[in-house]
């Protein structure tokens, strides 16, 4: 069995897969890191959105072997109990979250937007997280807490 | 000492856990030693199981057990009615393609996977009944023919005042034919779970519920044990909305643990939620409405069909409540009403945002804005001539109680979107240009209603425990609410924790909710029907007051007691009894509750491609008493996102009783982007007298406003009544052509 090798939320990670394993499922099964969740299987809602090399990837038909090599950030990389991420505490903040399958997937798409454009239009918050369905909010609140924390981040003046 | 948490936007108290993704759905469990199963599910709408060959399977390595009919102890349910079996074994019919023939299970999911492709089943065909008003007909196949000689099993009659009078008094006469579409639910979390032994015996399910009490009363005889039993736990569910009403996989987990005695997990795919779980009841109406030149309503006459699937579900409720809204939120002094539910085999039907007053509220709208076009009339002037206040007599003769809020959400909404009231009489805003020459831009206004709570002489009722823990001075140091009540995202437990922080006037942060477990908390009845609100927290507020007496009792004696323990049943009878549609008119008293809302749409439509988008948009809700503000606001947000998938894109397409929409891919689910540019959510409160603090339900409620609103646009835009739904930009674009 080919070893997967990749840089896992910081971490050096080494581990045994199959050829045809897909990434969420490793991510999951293998590695026990729940957050990443699988809603379609197909790539079409991003709940199981993950970032590789800081870009956003679909992790539930992503073949876990082109992770190899790579840095892989999931939700588990992002904050932690006693300090979420900004990203997280402006969701909880503005109660964004409902039955929050979706959530760590519209986070993950939050982080890589605001990598690259820490100060989004609504617009382009809206492009961001479009490759995301959520079927409780309505995503209004989803998107406030995107502005939210960007200029939260830019208050701070720290990295994203 | 009041608090004051209840009416603030405290943060939910899962929504730490669910931003950092370390909350746990049903799959995200697992159990020392599980096995994994896998449905082997009907390939055919409606045919005879002739022969249910295992044998292949069971030799496959890793297979532990094949788990087919002759394994079920009562291979029957049904969330009212036991129609549905668990098993088709072989002699039995399918049908529709959500029955199922067996279950493997197997050391791996991947064995189970190929193993249940390795159980032959030979079918015998029948003819497909997919089309209910030709299912109606007497020389229709039967779907059950063991449940008498037609496939309509339920007709509703509402007989009120003369409506051929009322007719003959009507000016304007409006008649239409609508047919709605069948819906899929699209909870992101896929249905999952484990069943296990627990360390006492009882078969165990961990799973996503909407009502874990009533799946034991439905798994408890099929597996011939005791209630006592059988239990569910829920931890964090994914979405509901009424599609896990039903049961889809409780039942399944319970069996294959009753069968092998070890933990087993089972996880649906998207697919297998699409094709294999329940939908909304597509409906097709005849309406007509008459109304005298100054607006007032004469008489309507409405015959609905509902698609009610291969079996019964909730459909008898969903078709009784749907009903007695068909008039919608407006005074109508004759009516001649026929509802009937027919089987055919097409996907079952079943709850959905709205229990059939989604549907009922699309139409009566569409009619309510005709009405007004071919009038002349102000959309909002006709509704507020209209329009229910208390003691309103409504359509089945009831009156309605204090605290209607209707006309108060449609007035915040008219005059946020620019309506202006001048002598008695509304005129509507001026509409900008629109963003493109070949764009038309249209305005227009809807109303919504509906129950809280269960109807029709059901016996509506929750209990809710409190347990108070004590200082040595008898002060209250934490709270731990205990309610069978599933949050299902909406934020069930936060409102829980606020209402029992305001009745005890302690904070929001020393109320625990505790996680639904059967074993552990008292049956609070579905989350559903809106009534969560309304029923627990009046169930709550009482047991909060008993648990202070309680507190100060042991004071009192001195007793160095530091805990206090109550329980409170409330009943839905207690506020106003209710009763059944009577056979031959229909009069009743059919709820106890009721929730109101008013929405208003904004569209663009592309001449040129039949596109909608949705420029602006304004959310009016009646909250009674909004708990939880930024909740309220969701509520409205995600009811609103229904709306616009059920006016513009979602239809769960079947030919035959297969399916053609049957991925995400296909079924479109609106995202972002197609949500209305801007926003306007405008809380209203007009107090429930019998609600606790004033609430009402609104869950529902948000949703049913929207779908008209924007269909009704779309007319205002261009000029064409698109009454199939949804409005798809073919559709438009066909009826624009047409009008040519």
């Amino acid at each position: 069995m080919p070893t997967l090798e990749m840089v896992l939320n910081g971490k050096e990670v080494s581990i045994e897969v199959e050829a045809g394993d897909l990434l969420a499922p490793v991510l999951r099964d293998r590695l026990g890191l729940i957050g990443t969740k699988i809603s379609c299987g197909e790539g079409e809602c991003g709940a199981c959105t993950v970032l590789v090399d800081g870009l956003t990837v679909t992790s539930c038909i992503y073949p876990a072997l082109k992770a190899q090599g790579r840095d892989v950030t999931t939700i588990e990389g992002l904050g932690t109990a006693g300090q979420l991420h900004p990203i997280q505490q402006a969701f909880v903040d503005v109660t964004a979250p409902q039955c929050g399958y979706c959530i760590p997937g519209m986070v993950m798409s939050a982080k890589a937007l605001l990598e690259k454009t820490p100060h989004p239009s609504e617009e382009e918050i809206k492009e961001g997280i479009s490759g995301n369905i959520c079927r409780c909010t309505g995503y209004y609140q989803i998107v406030e807490a995107i502005k939210l924390a960007a200029q939260r981040m830019a208050e701070e003046g720290g990295a994203p | 000492m009041s608090t004051r948490v209840l009416g603030q936007s405290v943060p939910k108290k899962d929504a730490a856990t669910k931003v950092r993704g370390s909350r746990r759905f049903p799959q995200d469990f697992d159990k020392e030693g599980q096995l994994y199963a896998k449905v082997v599910w009907s390939e055919s709408p409606h045919a005879r199981v002739v022969k249910v060959d295992t044998s292949r399977a069971e030799a496959l390595p890793g297979v532990v057990k094949v788990i087919t009919a002759k394994d079920v102890p009562l291979n029957e349910y049904g969330i009212i009615i036991q129609d549905q079996p668990v098993l088709v074994g072989e002699g039995d019919k399918v049908r529709w393609l959500g029955d199922r023939i067996a279950m493997v299970v197997a050391e791996s999911e991947k064995v189970a996977e190929e193993a249940r492709r390795l159980v032959e089943v030979e079918y015998d065909p029948l003819p497909v009944v997919s089309d209910p008003r030709e299912a109606m007909k007497p020389e229709a196949p039967l779907v059950h023919q063991e449940r008498g000689d037609s496939n309509v099993f339920r007709h509703i009659k509402i007989r009120k005042g003369d409506w051929e009078k009322g007719f003959a008094e009507a000016d304007v006469v409006v008649e239409s034919y609508y047919v709605t579409p069948y819906v899929e639910h699209v909870y992101m979390q896929p249905d999952a779970g484990i069943g296990y032994i627990d360390e006492e015996g009882r078969v165990t399910v961990i799973s996503s519920a909407q009502w874990p009490d009533h799946d034991l009363r439905q798994i408890a005889p099929m597996l011939k044990l005791h209630k006592e039993q059988v239990r569910e736990i829920v931890p964090a569910i994914g979405g509901a909305f009424g599609g896990r009403e039903d049961m889809h996989i409780q039942h399944l987990l319970a069996l294959c643990a009753f069968c092998v005695r070890r933990p087993v997990k089972m996880v649906f795919d998207r697919h297998e939620v699409m094709i294999r779980t329940g939908k909304r009841h597509p409906w097709y109406v005849k309406y007509r409405t008459g109304a005298r030149k100054d607006g007032t309503l004469t008489a309507v006459e409405i015959e609905i069909v509902s698609d009610s699937g291969a079996y019964a579900s909730t459909t008898v409720p969903v078709l009784e409540a749907g009903t007695s809204f068909a008039a919608g939120p407006y005074v109508v002094p004759n009516a001649k009403v026929d509802s009937y539910a027919v089987y055919t085999n097409n996907a079952v039907t079943m709850a959905m945002r709205g229990f059939g007053t989604t549907q009922a509220a699309l139409i009566y709208e569409m009619q309510m804005n005709k009405l007004a076009d071919a009038l002349g009339m102000d959309p909002v002037e006709l509704r507020m001539k209209n329009l229910f206040h208390d003691g309103s007599i409504g359509l089945t003769g009831h009156e309605m109680p204090e605290g209607v809020g209707v006309e108060a959400t449609l007035r915040q909404a008219a005059l946020a979107a620019g309506w202006k009231e001048e002598d008695g009489h509304w005129i509507r805003p001026e509409l900008d240009a629109p963003s493109a020459p070949y764009k038309r831009r249209g305005l227009a206004v809807t109303c919504g209603v509906k129950n809280v709570g269960y109807s029709f002489g059901s016996d509506d009722k929750a209990t809710v425990g409190v347990q108070l823990a004590l200082d040595q001075a008898g002060q209250i140091e934490r709270v731990t609410v205990l309610s069978g009540a599933c949050d299902v995202g909406m934020g069930a437990q936060t409102v829980l924790a606020q209402i029992a922080a305001e009745a005890l006037g302690v904070s929001y942060d020393q109320v625990r909710v505790a996680m639904v477990d059967t074993l552990k908390v008292p049956d609070s009845g579905s989350c559903s029907a809106s009534r969560l609100v309304w029923i627990s927290g009046n169930a709550l507020v009482r047991a909060c007051q008993e648990a202070l007496r309680k507190r100060d009792e042991i004071l009192v004696a001195e007793t160095g007691e530091t805990s206090v323990e109550t329980e409170f049943q409330f009943r839905g009878r207690s506020v106003k009894p209710t009763g059944p549609y009577d056979p031959e008119t229909g009069m009743t008293v059919p709820h106890f509750a009721y929730g109101y809302a008013a929405q208003i749409a904004l569209v663009e439509v592309d001449t040129e491609t039949g596109e909608t988008e949705i420029v602006k948009f304004w959310a009016a809700q009646d909250a009674g008493k909004a708990v939880n503000p930024g909740m309220v606001k969701g509520q409205a947000a995600g009811g609103v996102h229904m709306g616009v998938g059920y006016a513009l894109t979602e239809e769960y397409i079947q030919q035959e009783g297969v399916p053609k929409t049957s991925y995400l891919a296909d079924y479109y689910v609106p995202t972002v982007m197609d949500m209305p540019k801007e926003f306007t959510s405008l809380t209203v409160e007009v107090p429930d007298p019998t609600g606790p603090y004033g609430a009402k339900g609104i869950g529902e409620m948000t949703t049913l406003p929207t779908a008209p609103a924007i269909l009704s646009a779309i007319h205002d835009a261009v000029g064409v009544w698109i009454d199939q739904f949804p409005a798809t930009a073919e559709r438009v674009w066909r009826a624009m052509q047409r009008q040519k």
